[in-house]
């Protein structure tokens, strides 16, 4: 963390944090809508448990508000690459399957995408107004998953929504923590808040 | 001679290599070829081409770069613009591209000034694109969860060229596809927008002469939109009667943006909107509750949203949605009013209550009824009279006296608060004052001043006045504070009557009345005039008033205008309150042509032409010259009738002659038997009228006596003698004096002895006249010694009287009356000469027989009982005769005077009829 931030560094950390709650807020308000309709039309059961998705770390997490304010960032970052990627396939599978006959479920997953990617813009910016080092993506991201079945394909863009929209509702929180002028010091939170 | 085969020889060639397909390439071997091939130059710069010719032409057709000749558009390019940089380049410059148009051809002018072209080009002349500005971008919501983003630039000058436009944004790590406009060049929209990441937004435009980028517009997009209105609006009413609660729903979610919102209403019916206070509303929210309503009021609402931060762009408005509020009690009472009728019973009165329903505002509700209370305040103890009314009006029989009338207005909340009217006895107190109107656009303001009371309020009565129906009252209250109201609904051209009564505490003024029009006009038509009354020189007229219908305004004058058929027009102007005038100075018995015209303030008309025509005499002239004439006409007329009364006998003998029928006289048996008399039958005698043919007229002029044989003039001598003899006593009795002796007669009249002689002789006959025309005379003759054959005269008469109707035998009947006796001188003959004689009053003979037969008839007429009276008679006959006649000169010849001749028949009764003895 900087150890003094500049009026305008403090206030583009503002604005960016300001952007980023309200990015998703939107981005979780889109998933969820989007959860209703991926499930509606790749014909699964919304109760259906998902087992963990593969290379996409979990939103819950222990001592959430013992964690730096660089910590979340960084964790947000990785995860939100990760989406990035799984929704990228999602997408291509999706076009793959159903080509253009749902175009609008192809749109909403398209949006989706594009939210996590402008979140993920959201914190690199961030994490450079903390004047830390992004980190670099790793070559071609996570390797390729192994070939799925129709069925087991569904349920793992299922497992992916879910988890974006705790991510994304983590993700709000975590900004907002940011936001706290507290926090641009880097220490820990000192008010505990779960996501 | 070789020289021209050779020029010849080269133009071919050149034609060849021009015209020619090539065998190799399959195109045409081009002599040479222009550099640069169909630039595009920038319009205004400077511009050179060079045109390079084959080296093959060269060695074969003799063409050289001198030979060059640059034209634009077959015109061609001035050679100061050419230069000869080889032998087989020229250049061409131009320093203004604008003056360049296409193609661009090279040519060559070859021996034989023959001008062929080696190449062309075309010239592109542009623009390069200016520099995009404006750039401003704006996200519209299109559904629930659609938003796109339309941005707008100024694309800057025209450029002549195909330029492209696109509108590019990007986040930093993420480039979005290029957005091209479709058919414009100045928007383009995007369709995948993304909020709460700050977007790069620029426009690139480029041709052909270059590219230029806009600044770049860096924004979030959730800044930029213009959201949705809200969806779904109700309106509820609430517990309260001046609450409403409005619901919506919000179309773009909380997780994109929050919104604050505005909330405009109005009473339905109105163009004005009235908007919540902006604080109320900049929350998030999904309902609303409206108040300071008005109750039993529909209201209509409309909402709209935007960003709660405020930046952005506000929705559009929701759809209009409407909501009543709830009822309240009447918040006033009714006005009211009354009119009082005592014109049925002078000890009471029948009062016309009436008040006006309440505006909408004021009655808060739906009216259910009326609560009249009618209190006697002049008998304390009288009962109070309630009625309950759903109409605006209620009729009281009242006896005469002070009332006090409240109305209250009920609805299904509750009552009005009372309004009271005092009907008092009298209208005694003090009435408005300076009552005025004036119009104002559609409205009629009625002012006062008001009186030196304190007045409560005012009433201003108005109708439309109407000569065909009653004046229907319509009523206005006013506070008693104003002192002028604008009366609506008055209608141009029409009369009204207003009146205001001031109401006071403790009774009422009496009414100021003034009449009046929104607006006026000329009449409708002029009055119709007509005469009541001409004379000789005056004509009273008469017209009725117009109809207030008619009039249109207020008739300020009549107009009299009267003239001859070609004289000038004469202009009167006549009080409007009269009908009747009178036009005086006219000329008698003259056609006059007089119309009306009726004039408001705004213009006149005219009423139909009436013709009259004035007397030729006045009044009394008439009389002043009829009644005179008439008394001198009674007056000749008694004159008369005196006249004819003293003169009866004359008239009546001259009306009724006696004529005697010879036929049935006695003396025709003694007759002497003259010959000469038998022209003389009694039928002549009878009817005398039918015996004109045998009048013999003989025509003696006094200067042609000479003429004439003694013989033939001693029957006129004779005559002559008889005129003046004959006047006393010729008896009429034609026969009789035919057949008497005219010698006799003369010698009596002459010796003037013949009076003792004639009464000495013995009468041979009495004549009795019994009768005439209707009766047959009867001649008696009582004695008669004659013995004249009267018998064979008569007979000789019937033999005679066919052929007595040539004038030879009546000139010689008159000789042989004349030779055989000059005095036979037929009497008979001179009554029937004289109607002969009138045609001929300068006639000798005609004068003489006239004056015979004038005179013959007297004797008849006098009658034998007038004896006594001949003398007298002779003289006024005399007179009577001279006055009618003219005497000729044979009267100088017989100097034989009137006076004379009394005197020698007097005696002889022969005149009565009787007959001479011979």
């Amino acid at each position: 963390m900087a150890a003094a931030d500049s009026p305008s560094t403090a206030l583009r950390r503002r604005d960016l944090c300001s952007r980023g709650i309200r990015l998703a807020g939107k981005m979780r308000a889109d998933v969820v809508d989007l959860l209703d309709t991926y499930v509606e039309q790749q014909g699964l059961d919304a109760s259906a448990s998902v087992a963990a998705v593969e290379g996409v770390p979990l939103a819950a997490v222990e001592r959430w508000d013992e964690q730096t304010g660089t910590q979340r960032l960084l964790e947000n970052l990785a995860a939100y690459r990760a989406f990035r990627a799984l929704l990228a396939q999602m997408l291509e599978e999706q076009r793959e399957q159903l080509g253009e006959a749902d175009a609008g479920l192809g749109r909403a997953l398209a949006a989706v995408l594009l939210q996590v990617s402008a979140f993920a813009y959201h914190l690199e910016e961030l994490l450079r107004l903390e004047s830390r080092g992004i980190p670099g993506e790793e070559g071609d991201g996570p390797p390729p998953p192994p070939r799925l079945s129709l069925f087991e394909q569904k349920l793992r863009g299922l497992g992916v929504l879910r988890e974006l929209a705790q991510w994304a509702l983590r993700s709000a929180r975590d900004l907002r923590q940011l936001a706290k002028p507290s926090a641009a010091t880097g220490t820990a939170p000192g008010l505990a808040e779960s996501p | 001679m070789f020289s021209r085969w050779n020029w010849v020889a080269c133009g071919f060639y050149l034609m060849l290599n021009v015209c020619s397909p090539d065998v190799s390439g399959g195109l045409v071997q081009s002599c040479g070829h222009i550099i640069p091939e169909s630039p595009v130059l920038a319009l205004g710069s400077n511009f050179t081409a060079l045109c390079i010719l084959n080296e093959s032409c060269l060695d074969f057709g003799n063409i050289y770069a001198n030979q060059i000749i640059w034209k634009i558009k077959n015109r061609v390019v001035p050679k100061e613009q050419y230069r000869e940089i080889n032998r087989t380049v020229s250049s061409v410059t131009f320093n203004d591209t604008s003056s360049l148009t296409t193609p661009l051809t090279c040519n060559i002018l070859a021996d034989g000034q023959i001008e062929q072209n080696i190449y062309g080009i075309t010239v592109t002349v542009g623009l390069a694109p200016e520099k995009p500005k404006n750039l401003s971008c704006i996200v519209h919501q299109i559904s629930r969860f659609t938003y796109v983003m339309t941005c707008t630039w100024n694309p800057g000058r025209h450029t002549f060229l195909d330029t492209e436009f696109r509108l590019r944004y990007s986040w930093p790590e993420e480039v979005f596809p290029d957005c091209i406009p479709k058919g414009v060049n100045d928007s383009c929209t995007i369709t995948d927008i993304q909020f709460f990441v700050n977007t790069e937004i620029w426009v690139e435009a480029s041709n052909a002469l270059g590219k230029a980028e806009s600044d770049p517009l860096v924004i979030d997009p959730i800044d930029i939109v213009q959201p949705l209105p809200p969806q779904n609006v109700s309106v509820s009413s609430g517990l309260l009667p001046t609450v409403l609660k409005l619901s919506w729903e919000n179309w773009i979610s909380d997780a994109v943006m929050t919104l604050k919102f505005n909330i405009r209403y109005r009473i339905a019916g109105d163009t004005s909107w009235m908007e919540v206070p902006s604080e109320d509303t900049a929350s998030p929210r999904t309902s609303f509750t409206v108040q300071g309503l008005r109750p039993y009021t529909e209201y209509a609402f409309s909402i709209r949203c935007m960003k709660e931060d405020g930046v952005g762009y506000w929705s559009d408005w929701s759809e209009t949605k409407t909501g009543i509020t709830t009822e309240d009690q009447p918040s006033k009472g009714p006005p009211i009013w009354r009119i009082i009728d005592a014109s049925h019973s002078p000890a009471s009165w029948t009062v016309h209550l009436m008040w006006k329903a309440l505006k909408p505002f004021e009655a808060n509700g739906v009216i259910l009824q009326y609560e009249v209370t009618v209190r006697d305040k002049s008998c304390l103890s009288s009962p109070l009279k309630k009625y309950n009314v759903t109409s605006t009006n209620h009729t009281l029989q009242l006896p005469n006296g002070t009332y006090e009338v409240t109305v209250i207005a009920r609805n299904s909340v509750g009552a009005s608060p009372p309004s009271v009217l005092l009907i008092p006895a009298s209208n005694s107190k003090a009435p408005v004052k300076n009552l005025r109107t004036l119009p104002k656009h559609d409205k009629l303001w009625v002012g006062w001043t008001a009186p030196n009371s304190y007045v409560l309020k005012y009433v201003i009565e108005w109708c439309l006045v109407s000569s065909s129906s009653d004046c229907i009252i319509e009523w206005q209250i006013a506070l008693g504070d104003v002192q002028g109201i604008d009366l609506k609904g008055i209608k141009p051209f029409k009369c009204y009557l207003i009146t205001v009564y001031p109401l006071y505490a403790d009774g009422q003024g009496s009414g100021q009345s003034v009449k009046a029009y929104l607006k006026q006009d000329r009449p409708a038509k002029g009055p119709t005039v007509q005469t009541k009354k001409v004379g000789k020189a005056e004509a009273v007229l008469t017209w009725n008033h117009l109809t207030v219908e008619e009039q249109n305004g207020f008739i300020r004058n009549y107009t009299i205008l009267y003239k001859t058929i070609d004289g000038n027009e004469t202009v009167v102007t006549v009080d409007p309150s009269k009908t009747e005038y009178t036009l005086s100075s006219l000329t008698s018995d003259t056609l006059y042509t007089v119309r009306m015209m009726a004039s408001t303030d705004n213009g006149s008309r005219t009423g139909p032409d009436f013709t009259f025509t004035t007397q030729k005499f006045g009044k009394g002239e008439i009389e002043a010259i009829v009644v005179p004439v008439c008394l001198a006409f009674l007056l000749i007329v008694l004159l008369g009738v005196l006249f004819c009364f003293n003169k009866r006998d004359l008239i009546k003998k001259h009306i009724w002659p006696i004529v005697p029928d010879p036929s049935k006289s006695n003396i025709a048996q003694w007759s002497p038997q003259v010959p000469a008399k038998h022209n003389f039958n009694s039928k002549d005698q009878m009817y005398p009228e039918g015996s004109f043919t045998d009048v013999s007229v003989v025509e003696i002029e006094a200067d042609d006596k000479k003429s004439f044989s003694e013989q033939d003039l001693k029957p006129f001598d004779l005559l002559k003698k008889e005129k003046s003899t004959s006047e006393g006593h010729s008896s009429g009795i034609g026969g009789s004096s035919c057949m008497s002796s005219p010698r006799q007669s003369v010698s009596d009249s002459d010796e003037g002895e013949t009076t003792q002689n004639t009464s000495s002789t013995v009468q041979y006959s009495t004549v009795v006249l019994n009768g005439y025309r209707d009766q047959t005379p009867v001649q008696v003759f009582s004695r008669s010694e004659s013995t004249q054959p009267l018998l064979d005269s008569e007979e000789r008469s019937e033999d005679h009287a066919g052929g007595a109707d040539s004038t030879a035998q009546r000139q010689q009947y008159f000789r042989q009356n004349g030779g055989q006796d000059e005095n036979n001188t037929d009497r008979p003959c001179f009554e029937r000469a004289k109607q002969i004689t009138h045609a001929n009053e300068g006639d000798l003979v005609g004068f003489v027989q006239l004056q015979v037969s004038g005179q013959s008839s007297q004797p008849l007429g006098l009658g034998m009982e007038k004896n006594t009276q001949e003398a007298a008679l002779s003289k006024v006959l005399q007179t009577y005769t001279e006055g009618q006649t003219v005497r000729p000169e044979t009267v100088e010849e017989n100097p034989l005077s009137v006076d004379d001749m009394p005197k020698s028949y007097l005696p002889q009764t022969v005149r009565q009829g009787g007959y001479m003895p011979q």
